[in-house]
């Protein structure tokens, strides 16, 4: 490492991406390029910050590996703090295991967890839990831990897990005050908030409360019968039944659990399910053939019997039945509410799900981009739509061995 | 300016002693031997440590990015591009001159009236007059220079290229390697100093760390 690149790195490590820039501006060799790039990128101009970075990787000798995988990692942070996630994650896995053979595990490290959260800005939550599982996070840098555990407790979030995003988030933040990186603190607190946030309304004997996540966990292990309307899911002691892509028996469903112990008229039940206002003959046939299916999909979970009127839920093993419903009425509130689970759904995944149509949906989810609460990735036929929340944090960047290009 | 096959003597180096890391002290740039301390850079300070036992000493607040040197009264020191003359008993600088790689300078040494400066990507030491700062000769290296030592009329350097790390000594005048002592994996080279024993003082780079290398005997007491 020579003067300037020792100086203009120390520049950066002290939040002063202009006094680097100052050193090193007017320099072409590939260090200065890693520098300048990662002082752009500190800078917020993210095109110029990833172009720097890609001529400073291909400028590296091809006995300087380590420089090289470094330079290329950082490109892919600020890819993801750019949020775009069009590129592949394969050359991210070549570095990854290229810093591993080197012996730079703690930057290997970092390229994994750039990784997992690319998954969970797409809505793979799935994939990106299996990659997190597979980190080893022991005797690791506490930004990365901070990072890590911010992961895991993203994840347990949009389970539904809440102690075990509570322990996780608890970890971040104290690696995070360890790393001493106020963003990361600042980021870690704000996805905490999530925590204690209103999640849902619990509708329960007609009257309705706001709930916050942990005491929607508490009652899925209640025992209770859960009608849940965010997630289109009937849970119950021992099993559930998902009803997403049934709006019919979820409406069917809602409406004898709002009314429990009550019944529920068969032309309140037509009003709900069918929209329509007045009932005929054929509707009714229609609700009779409905109802059958609905008794069918919740078998071991709640009777539907019969009264004079219409129908009432008697639920098997539960001692109660409750609602749980999006924090807001509306289309958007359930667009939101399914989106909130941290997957990504196409438009049409969500229309059917929810049984609006394409339009109504397309409408709510442009009201709902326009509020800053959803956000889309793709075009055309493959645009999927993600909740805002899911997988927020990713804007602090720490750009692996920032301080290491020699 | 590149080995001879013939007799270049290639070993492993032998580390006696690592001092540090030192709280507070990130990366360790240059390193020299004022007959007592070892003076090492440090980025926003120099520090000294006493060998023996091993506990920073000294400390002065002079900007410290790159090679380091004494020439037995003051120390000589590189920040940014250019090269600071530091007198250790107030820690003031005295006197700066413009650093003959403007900024790309590595290593420094110290060796009659004259400093011998690494320049690191370029692969060259230019030797240059310590009062004016005019380059009066350039040798080319093979590998990145970085620390860079005058001791017993051998020009020694150091070097961190990819993985590999070495102590080297050239001939002044070809720049033709004459002896290598390899590093171990991880262990680089940032800065090189001999004492008056038979000891290297070397800059140990991220680690934060100094290390003590046997120093080879010199041709003449072979």
């Amino acid at each position: 490492m020579d003067s300037l690149i020792a100086s203009a790195a120390r520049a950066l490590a002290v939040g002063d991406p202009l006094g680097a820039l100052a050193r090193v501006a007017l320099r072409d060799d590939p260090p200065a390029l890693a520098l300048r790039g990662i002082a752009m990128a500190q800078l917020g101009e993210y095109d110029r910050a990833r172009e720097l970075l890609r001529r400073a990787a291909r400028a590296f000798g091809p006995r300087e590996r380590l420089e090289r995988a470094r330079c290329q990692v950082a490109e892919a942070e600020i890819a993801l703090a750019a949020r775009d996630l069009r590129g592949s994650p394969r050359a991210l896995d070549a570095a990854a295991r290229s810093l591993d053979m080197l012996g730079d595990h703690a930057n290997a490290l970092h390229a994994r967890l750039v990784g997992v959260r690319r998954l969970l800005l797409l809505g793979r939550l799935d994939e990106a839990e299996e990659a997190l599982a597979a980190l080893v996070t022991e005797g690791a840098p506490a930004t990365l831990t901070a990072l890590a555990e911010l992961a895991r407790a993203e994840i347990a979030l949009r389970r539904i897990r809440v102690t075990e995003a509570e322990a996780a988030f608890g970890r971040s933040h104290a690696a995070a005050l360890a790393a001493g990186i106020p963003a990361l603190v600042a980021e870690v607190e704000r996805a905490g908030r999530a925590l204690s946030a209103p999640s849902a309304k619990l509708i329960r004997a007609g009257s309705t409360r706001p709930v916050r996540i942990d005491e929607v966990q508490a009652l899925f292990e209640s025992g209770e019968l859960v009608i849940d309307a965010c997630r289109r899911v009937v849970h119950g002691p021992s099993c559930s039944a998902t009803l997403a892509g049934r709006p019919v028996l979820f409406a069917l469903a809602r409406a004898l659990a709002e009314a429990w112990p009550a019944d529920v008229s068969r032309d309140v039940l037509i009003e709900r399910a069918f929209d329509a206002r007045a009932a005929n003959a054929s509707h009714r046939a229609r609700l009779r053939v409905e109802v059958g299916r609905l008794r069918a999909a919740l078998r071991s979970l709640a009777r539907i019997d019969a009264t004079r009127n219409g129908f009432a839920l008697e639920p098997l093993g539960s001692r109660a039945v409750v609602v749980l419903a999006p924090p807001i009425d509306g289309p958007a509130g359930a667009i939101l509410a399914l989106l909130e689970g941290g997957e990504s759904w196409s438009t049409s995944s969500l229309a059917s799900a929810l049984g609006g149509s394409q339009r109504t949906v397309q409408r709510a989810l442009r009201e709902l981009e326009e509020a800053d609460a959803v956000r889309s990735i793709g075009q055309g036929r493959s645009r999927r739509w993600l909740a805002r929340s899911a997988g927020a944090f990713a804007t602090t960047l720490l750009l692996p061995g920032a301080l290491r290009v020699r | 300016m590149h080995e001879s096959k013939r007799n270049t003597r290639n070993k492993q180096a032998d580390i006696v002693r690592e001092y540090g890391p030192f709280p507070g002290v990130g990366r360790v740039h240059g390193v020299t031997f004022d007959g007592q301390q070892v003076w090492f850079a440090t980025g926003e300070k120099m520090a000294a440590i006493d060998p023996a036992s091993g506990q920073i000493v000294r400390e002065l607040g002079v900007p410290a990015y790159a090679g380091t040197a004494f020439d037995g009264e003051y120390l000589w020191q590189i920040a940014d591009d250019r090269i600071q003359k530091v007198d250790p008993k107030s820690g003031r600088v005295v006197a700066t001159l413009p650093a003959p790689a403007h900024g790309r300078d590595s290593g420094l040494t110290w060796a009659e009236g004259m400093l011998w400066v690494g320049e690191y990507r370029a692969r060259k030491i230019h030797q240059i007059d310590a009062k004016t700062g005019a380059v009066l000769r350039t040798i080319e290296s093979d590998r990145f220079v970085t620390g860079v030592s005058w001791v017993d009329g051998e020009l020694w350097h150091g070097t961190s290229e990819g993985e590999q790390s070495e102590i080297r000594k050239i001939d002044p005048e070809s720049g033709e390697v004459l002896e290598r002592l390899r590093m171990p994996e991880g262990a680089e080279v940032t800065g090189l100093e001999a004492d008056r024993g038979d000891l290297f003082y070397c800059g140990g780079g991220d680690s934060g760390k100094v290390r003590a290398v046997r120093r080879p005997k010199t041709s003449a007491q072979r």
